[in-house]
């Protein structure tokens, strides 16, 4: 019975090894670099510039920066991975109004998900360690960006909210986008 | 029926960001082919996509079985394609294949040219998909290894290796009469990736440094030519000197107490100097014999001599001496 519980141990060690070796990780950093720099290029290219008449609607919605600050490498990780995944569910419906550049919004959309599928396979979600901090970090965007999705639809996503959103999610990104090239 | 008409077997090959799709054909007869894609990400979405497939271009209504849709890929951004074989009124789609366009492309070989300067060996790499592209450069963080060696007949030279960055490298101290090949090879250390080696570029090293070798033949003939030309020059130059010096300048002096030498600065003893007036010096004899008898010596005249002597010192024989030599001097003249 030991020699079989010595022998699953064993298995158990090589497969979580082969799966995380398969796993081709080392590229992400990279990658998000180049995410983020063509996501940028393409919310640019999708629209014209932020119309005069949308100005006075302009709202504050208040990003939490504390989220990005490096105080450890993986929390950072976790908290742009999400932004990502809120950003692409924000920019993933009730497009009409807005009358993007579709193919610019589909590439945008297209990297984000991409980023978003690779980083989720390569980053080990530790589930028994459950951060304080990093709950609190979660919660803190799920507020920030519920906050833009009740304005879009307040606004029954026109072309002045959509602008508002368009021009926030760049102020994000570029936050992310600093915030990367540190790590 | 209609699985015979469906496109089986979809690869991709992708060289340097360009993408082509291949698949084979079942049924031989009056088969075109549709090439479509999709987004990745609308998989993702909990909605229908069934109408978000879009047409290749230049991927419609073909008849050979491959397709480049390099025109559609954007590097960041995964794709889904499948091939829509139609026969008549018949259509069959093939099984879909996952494009993730910086996994699947490969990285294609460096070009290599060589230069040299003095004992150093310049190694300027172009990457591959062209300078201009920087697609590769800018999403694979490429770096290049380069291996080189010295190809002597010999014997087997061991093969260097060293990896660089960017698209320039020197190797120091080269030896020189050697040939040395090179050839590199582009790598990705993030994504896992290497390219084919390029090429293998030689080059020839100039025969050893030929410039301290001129300077030291020239220095040497130069040196000869002074020896050859200049030492007799100077030998003649100064034998002449020491003749004048000789004649004009004589280094022994005679001594100052004899008299007539000291005021005479100017005249060499040795040259010839101007005619002394010359004593003429007879011998007179008048020979008073016993007998009365007077002999006469007409041929007194001939002995006019240019004496040198001047006379200071004179015979002061007595009488009867002189008597003697005079008659010894008789004899000698007749």
């Amino acid at each position: 019975i030991m020699n079989a519980f010595g022998l699953i141990q064993i298995g158990l060690i090589l497969s979580s090894t082969t799966i995380t070796s398969s796993l081709q990780c080392n590229h992400l950093p990279l990658q998000q670099r180049q995410v983020i720099k063509n996501s940028l290029r393409l919310l640019d290219k999708m629209g014209k510039k932020f119309p005069q008449q949308c100005l006075r609607e302009k709202m504050s919605f208040r990003f939490p920066t504390q989220v990005l600050q490096p105080r450890q490498k993986e929390s950072v990780g976790v908290a742009i991975e999400e932004i990502f995944q809120h950003i692409f569910y924000i920019f993933s419906k009730n497009l009409t109004l807005a009358a993007w550049d579709r193919t610019a919004l589909d590439q945008f959309q297209n990297g984000l998900c991409l980023q978003i599928e690779q980083l989720e396979a390569c980053v080990i979600k530790k589930h028994t360690q459950h951060h304080q901090s990093k709950e609190v970090s979660r919660l803190k965007l799920k507020k920030y960006f519920r906050k833009i999705d009740c304005f879009l639809k307040d606004k029954q996503h026109d072309l002045c909210s959509w602008e508002i959103s368009r021009a926030e999610m760049r102020r994000c990104l570029q936050l992310i986008d600093k915030v990367t090239r540190k790590l | 029926v209609k699985d015979l008409l469906c496109a089986t077997n979809l690869r991709v090959l992708a060289l340097n960001m360009n993408f082509q799709l291949f698949w084979s054909q079942q049924e031989q007869q009056e088969v075109t082919y549709n090439v479509q894609y999709l987004f990745g990400f609308l998989k993702n979405l909990n909605e229908d996509y069934w109408d978000k497939w879009l047409g290749v271009p230049r991927c419609e209504n073909i008849t050979n079985t491959c397709c480049n849709f390099s025109s559609i890929i954007t590097s960041t951004g995964f794709y889904y394609l499948r091939v829509q074989a139609r026969q008549g009124n018949n259509s069959c789609f093939s099984r879909e294949i996952k494009v993730d366009p910086l996994k699947t492309n490969g990285i294609g070989p460096p070009g290599v040219r060589l230069d040299l300067s003095d004992t150093l060996l310049h190694i300027r790499i172009s990457p591959p998909g062209g300078a201009e592209d920087e697609i590769m450069r800018d999403h694979y963080d490429l770096s290049y290894r380069i291996l080189y060696w010295k190809n002597s007949s010999n014997k087997e030279e061991e093969v260097k290796q060293k990896e660089v960055k960017q698209t320039i490298a020197t190797i120091p101290d080269v030896s020189p009469s050697s040939l040395y090949c090179v050839k590199v090879q582009a790598f990705s250390e993030p994504y896992n990736k290497s390219s084919a080696y390029s090429q293998q570029e030689c080059i020839h090293t100039p025969a050893g440094s030929s410039l301290p070798l001129i300077i030291f033949g020239i220095f040497m003939g130069a040196l000869l030519a002074v020896l050859l030309v200049g030492t007799p020059l100077v030998f003649v130059l100064y034998q002449a000197y020491n003749k004048i010096k000789y004649v004009f300048f004589p280094s022994c002096q005679p001594p100052l107490n004899i008299e007539g030498f000291g005021a005479q600065l100017f005249s060499s003893p040795y040259l010839s100097a101007a005619e002394e007036p010359l004593e003429n010096c007879c011998v007179i004899e008048s020979m008073v014999t016993e007998e009365g008898n007077q002999i006469d010596f007409p041929d007194y005249q001939h002995y006019k001599q240019s004496s040198r002597d001047s006379g200071n010192y004179s015979n002061d024989d007595n009488a009867s001496g002189s008597k003697g030599s005079k008659e010894t001097l008789e004899r000698e003249m007749v």
